[in-house]
């Protein structure tokens, strides 16, 4: 559904996004992460063509980012809520939502059935005449992600969809994201919080000017560093750890109370051999679990690297 | 071009500054308070002359005060575009609601289009509210003392049918170019405020000259500012660019 190509954007001598390299599928949520200025909301712009690429391709559906003829098709089947909400504060959240689904060419019916669905939605309904600007800034968040799907989009750009937004409002707007995906919308997420990543995006991608890395939650938090195997002992004695040192899958090991922590090289064929060496040994096991890097190390691991070199 | 687009942006654009009532306020004052003040002090200063004059004299002097004065309206026509179109454009920058307008299927003369016609329209809708108090107080005076209506006349026609829209939309453009340079709403309106001196010249100008008949001076002075106009509209046009609102605009 978004495919780019060397995408590159520069101002001046400034490389905002270099040579990005992307397939999102239909029916994906795709998660972008990356630090402050590296990239995202540019390439987010680019993709909704409100702003030109310097360099490279890109698509979305069957249309040329940045081609003259197919910008207001592009325009007309994404959906996006901006950084920041963007509402006009004096009108209601009605007439706000009206004047978009107007502009999006919404007819009038499936506009007022729209806008009337997605307010009871959100728990908005009953004060849809009050002015926007008495409202929270969760509600306004609220709002502005209605506002994006106002003309229901088959391609949603969130960036940062639950920044401003208490723990039940951040959860009822990733409940809407995981709805609109079974809708089979696709949906590209901007986001500095790696756990709601983590927990909606089916691959998530991390950027900083280039493109870092991109894979599923699982597959990040596998393929950066070493899996590492537990194993949970009622005592952990000299015999014991000689055990495991001999086993030649065991690349270290070190202890913790009375836990052996052991960097492995394939758990899953290799674990049963090393807990028959520690029983052996005299060893009473008690748990043996995995030790993962969470999205977050992984993460904070991949961008000092790409700053580093 | 699809007009309904812009009209969309303008009846939007018009919501908000109903709600607004530091536009609105602004917006009125200013006409009717020259609309009721210029015709009381024209008609002070013509009965203070009423027993010296004869009254094909007093008319003629008083025909000659009252075009004097519409240009006061065609000043006014320029003067709140300062107000409205720096709220339009940079008020939407302030809202930080550029980016989704601009994210919506709509090209940017529709947008650029709706958004002045929605500073046109209550400016010179104002313009003529004052016009209007103008022309009831002035022939109230003129047919009880001189038996005739003194306006509308054909100059007065040309000044507030011709000149005076032609005038708005030249500052409406003037605010749109200025609005994209400048940071914040009273910077925009400040410098807006400088589109009015060469106004006030030109109308001080044609005020003086006596070589031609003043509807002609009228139709002469239109064709220069639609041609003003259609110049401004293309240089705000080419200020009005998505781009460089996104990624410029202060």
């Amino acid at each position: 559904m978004i495919e780019t190509e060397n995408l590159t954007r520069k101002f001046g001598s400034l490389t905002a996004v270099e040579n990005l390299n992307l397939q999102v599928n239909e029916g994906e949520v795709f998660g972008f992460l990356g630090p402050n200025a590296a990239g995202k909301t540019t390439t987010v712009r680019m993709l909704c063509c409100l702003i030109s690429k310097t360099s490279g391709k890109a698509r979305i559906g069957d249309f040329e980012v940045g081609s003259e003829k197919d910008c207001l098709a592009i325009r007309k089947m994404v959906g996006l809520l901006p950084e920041n909400v963007g509402l006009y504060e004096s009108l209601s959240a009605y007439k706000n939502l009206d004047f978009y689904g107007k502009l999006y060419e919404v007819p009038l019916q499936k506009r007022q059935e729209n806008i009337e669905r997605m307010l009871k939605l959100l728990d908005i309904w009953e004060r849809k005449d009050e002015a926007v600007g008495n409202f929270s800034k969760g509600t306004k968040q609220k709002i502005a992600i209605a506002r994006a799907l106002i003309h229901e989009p088959q391609v949603l750009f969130l960036d940062e969809p639950t920044a401003n937004l208490d723990p039940e409002a951040s959860k009822t707007v990733r409940d809407f994201i995981l709805d609109l995906k079974k809708e089979k919308r696709t949906i590209f997420m901007n986001t500095h919080n790696l756990d709601e990543a983590g927990r909606i995006c089916d691959r998530i991608a991390i950027l900083k000017t280039k493109l870092i890395a991109v894979g599923s939650p699982e597959d990040l938090e596998r393929g950066t560093s070493n899996r590492k195997t537990v194993v949970h002992l009622e005592s952990v004695s000299d015999a014991i750890l000689a055990a495991v040192k001999k086993l030649s899958a065991v690349k270290n090991v070190r202890t913790s109370e009375n836990k052996l922590i052991l960097d492995v090289e394939n758990p899953e064929k290799d674990n049963p051999e090393l807990v028959r060496a520690v029983v052996k040994a005299g060893g009473d096991v008690q748990f043996v679990t995995e030790l993962r890097s969470s999205l977050e190390d992984v993460y904070l691991k991949l961008i000092r690297e790409a700053e580093a070199q | 071009m699809r007009l309904w687009k812009s009209w969309i942006v303008t009846t939007k654009d018009l919501g908000v500054f109903r709600k607004n009532k530091y536009i609105l306020y602004s917006l009125i004052a200013l006409p009717i308070l020259l609309g009721v003040l210029v015709p009381i002090i024209l008609i002070f200063t013509l009965q203070s002359e009423a027993t010296t004059l004869t009254q094909a004299q007093l008319t003629e002097a008083a025909t000659t005060l009252v075009n004097l004065f519409t240009a006061y309206f065609v000043i006014i026509a320029a003067i709140l575009p300062t107000i409205i179109a720096s709220y339009s454009f940079v008020g939407e920058k302030l809202e930080k609601s550029l980016e989704p307008l601009l994210a919506t299927p709509t090209t940017d003369g529709e947008l650029l289009f709706g958004k002045s016609l929605a500073a046109f329209i209550p400016c010179v809708g104002a313009t003529y509210i004052g016009a209007l108090i103008f022309v009831i107080i002035i022939d109230t005076w003129s047919t009880i003392n001189l038996n005739v209506f003194l306006i509308p006349n054909v100059y007065w026609a040309v000044v507030m049918g011709v000149v005076t829209p032609l005038v708005c939309v030249l500052s409406v453009e003037a605010n749109v170019i200025i609005s994209s340079r400048v940071n914040d709403i009273r910077a925009a309106q400040q410098l807006g405020g400088f589109i009015i001196l060469p106004i006030i010249l030109v109308m001080v100008f044609a005020s003086t000259v006596t070589t031609f008949p003043l509807v002609t001076l009228a139709l002469i002075l239109s064709g220069a500012l639609a041609l003003a106009d259609v110049a401004l509209f293309y240089l705000s046009k080419a200020t009005f660019q998505r781009e460089e609102i996104l990624t410029k605009w202060k």
